[in-house]
């Protein structure tokens, strides 16, 4: 009885004890990406990188060699470190700001010197911008915001597209029997297998010639190719959940086919079609290859990461500020639709 | 990549396991009025550029037909370095996210306390973009990043001393590749399988070990086959998108230092554009690839007996 209790106990720990290394596996990769994204252009040169990123800088001012020396309290190393030696305030204002990510004006800088003629060191403690690096992300990064709305508006017309071409084409699996039925159910899985990046090269032609070449439209209809058939594949499944006789009750009392639809089969299917609906955004918020081929001087907000990724070996926060702009709303996202996806799996349950 | 997931048993369901009684059978043209936009969409944006892939393959730089391309293409060193380092990837990878996933599944398939929360966090790597993804392990893995304080901090590694991630040998670059990629798929795979155990019957298992079964013998006999159409399911999308995996290393390691099948294709096409055929080759290598994709899918479903299955439920 004892050691029946025992065990069950052990047992039990070692499950929770899996649970939380696989959670600590997940998280801390995704923890140090934001952390990096706080931290100031300093912090991010420092080996090792402060494991927590600093709200507030404690600061030494006294009078140089060639002016006004500021120097930073070290919490490793317990002591201050000079910065900056210099008799413009300006530049002083600017370095902290850029180097430190800390705002404070030449004003109060000024106010502090005047104070070193009574002492021969002046205190002060400043809060850190903590969104510094998102800003000047969007400052540096050009077209970043509008690249932002581009990305949402590809995303708006996929769905649109996918949902309602695949949403008829998975209406009719589910309801009809037709010729060639099982052949366009494998060509619709079978269209994954050629690579986006094959199609992408060739739409350059085809869709400058429609004239929705670097448009969004252009991106959303080569992003809708996929989505299309995860569409058809859903939605057909729900349809297929929707009774029958609830459609054919409505059409007794006088309903058109049309009608019926949107009154009744299309409320009901409505939490699948959601899940479409974010599959098809996921799809076209991440998607890089094809934006960057299909794009010239309007590039999505995936393909504006892209390259600030790709050249900041030395700007790793401003890195890290691209990364989580570009992965928070699929975090939030997945939040969101977390119960869609339960419910497709056969309810893993939350 | 963002693997995007429909439980299997839903997958089949909408077209096999129709209640015949409940479809209108009438010669209707309904039908194909509802399936024409997906069919000219496809004929439109699907078919038209994958010829046009097809077609610039076989053209010479005068625009005549040629087989030049593919000569070039296979007698040029980098096809073969291309097609390892993609195979050495994609196989172990997938290898090694299988067996974790389905050993994590088979240890966490209960409910228990914090299930929910536990859940929401293993579907956050697969919704990070391939972007996020390159920028964690960017910051992460250069000599002054993250990965490298972290051991510090754990204790791992003296001061001063700095593990050099990115400039290792060939070898140790496509494991990490392989272990980075094993990061953001374990998770999602794990769900999909995790899911699938959940809707098997528990009446089977138990009969297993009412007739004598132990643990391993249940597992074998009993829940792996049952789980067949899931597991299919999760490798088949796996297998696809493993063999197109280049962005995150190039995103690492740069053009043409790990040659990757599709890393290849963006190469010729967006790297080299000064070569008179650098468009035809970009299009040879995706030729290449989707046939590459297309054999090792239908060779997978053949072994798997996945055909075997679909045949048996669609009767």
């Amino acid at each position: 009885m004892w050691e029946n209790t025992v065990s069950k106990f052990a047992k039990k720990t070692l499950f929770y004890i899996l649970i939380t290394s696989l959670i600590i596996i997940i998280l801390t990769p995704l923890y140090f990406l934001v952390s990096l994204s706080f931290l100031s252009s300093r912090e991010a040169y420092q080996f090792p990188l402060p494991l927590v990123p600093a709200i507030s800088s404690e600061f030494k001012l006294e009078k140089g060699d060639k002016g006004y020396m500021l120097s930073i309290y070290e919490k490793g190393d317990r002591e201050y470190q000079t910065m900056i030696d210099t008799k413009d305030m300006e530049k002083m204002s600017t370095y902290m700001r850029l180097q430190l990510s800390v705002d404070v004006s030449t004003e109060k800088l000024e106010n502090y010197i005047s104070k070193l003629d009574q002492q021969n060191e002046v205190y002060f403690k400043s809060y850190k911008g903590l969104l510094h690096n998102y800003k000047t992300f969007f400052a540096i990064t050009r077209d970043a915001v509008p690249a932002l709305i581009r990305s949402l508006q590809v995303a708006g017309l996929t769905i649109l597209i996918s949902l309602s071409i695949g949403g008829m084409a998975g209406y009719a699996f589910a309801r009809y029997i037709f010729i060639g039925k099982n052949a366009l159910k494998v060509s619709v899985l079978f269209v994954r297998v050629f690579p986006a990046v094959a199609i992408a090269m060739p739409m350059v032609i085809i869709l400058a010639t429609i004239g929705f070449y670097d448009k969004p439209i252009g991106l959303s209809l080569v992003y809708s190719v996929g989505t299309i058939a995860l569409t058809i594949w859903i939605t057909a499944s729900i349809f297929l959940g929707i009774p029958v006789e609830l459609e054919e009750a409505a059409q007794i009392f006088g309903a058109t086919k049309l009608r019926t639809f949107i009154t009744i089969t299309a409320p009901l299917a409505l939490p699948g079609l959601a899940a479409c609906a974010m599959y098809a955004f996921i799809g076209a918020w991440n998607e890089t290859v094809s934006a960057i081929i299909l794009t010239q001087f309007n590039p999505t907000f995936a393909v504006v990461v892209y390259q600030s990724v790709l050249g900041a070996t030395d700007q790793v926060n401003l890195a890290a500020a691209g990364g989580i702009l570009m992965a928070l709303p699929m975090v939030l996202f997945t939040l969101f639709i977390r119960k869609y996806i339960n419910q497709m799996w056969g309810g893993v349950t939350a | 990549m963002t693997e995007i997931i429909i439980h299997p048993s839903n997958l089949l369901k909408g077209v096999s396991t129709i209640n015949l009684s409940s479809l209108k059978k009438n010669k209707n043209w309904t039908p194909y009025l509802l399936i024409a936009p997906t069919v000219i969409y496809y004929i439109f944006f699907w078919l038209n550029p994958v010829i046009a892939s097809i077609y610039s393959s076989f053209k010479g730089v005068d625009g005549s037909f040629t087989l030049q391309n593919y000569i070039t293409v296979f007698t040029t060193t980098s096809f073969g370095e291309a097609f390892g380092n993609t195979a050495f990837i994609a196989g172990i990878s997938i290898v090694i996210e299988f067996f974790f996933a389905l050993a994590l599944a088979l240890l966490i398939n209960k409910k228990f306390k914090g299930s929910a929360i536990f859940l929401f966090i293993a579907m956050i790597p697969m919704a990070i973009p391939a972007v996020g993804a390159a920028a964690i392990w960017k910051t992460g893995l250069t000599a002054h990043g993250w990965m490298n304080s972290l051991l510090y901090y754990l204790g791992f590694l003296a001061k001063g001393e700095k593990l050099l991630f990115l400039s290792g040998s060939k070898f140790s670059i496509l494991w990490l590749v392989i272990i980075i990629d094993t990061w953001q798929v374990i998770p999602s795979m794990m769900i999909i399988l995790l899911a699938g155990l959940q809707n098997l019957s528990k009446e089977a298992k138990e009969a297993g070990y009412i007739f004598g079964g132990n643990g391993l013998t249940v597992l074998r006999q009993i829940t792996i086959p049952m789980l067949k159409p899931t597991i299919i399911t999760a490798v088949i999308l796996r297998l696809i998108s493993a063999i197109q995996i280049w962005l995150i290393v190039v995103m690492l390691f740069g053009f043409d230092r790990i040659p990757l099948l599709l890393e290849r294709v963006i190469y010729y096409k967006e790297e080299l554009p000064r070569l008179d055929n650098s468009y035809q080759i970009a299009s040879t290598y995706a030729v290449i690839t989707s046939v590459i994709v297309t054999i090792a899918a239908v060779v997978y479903l053949k072994v798997s007996g996945a055909f075997d299955i679909s045949k048996k439920e669609v009767m």
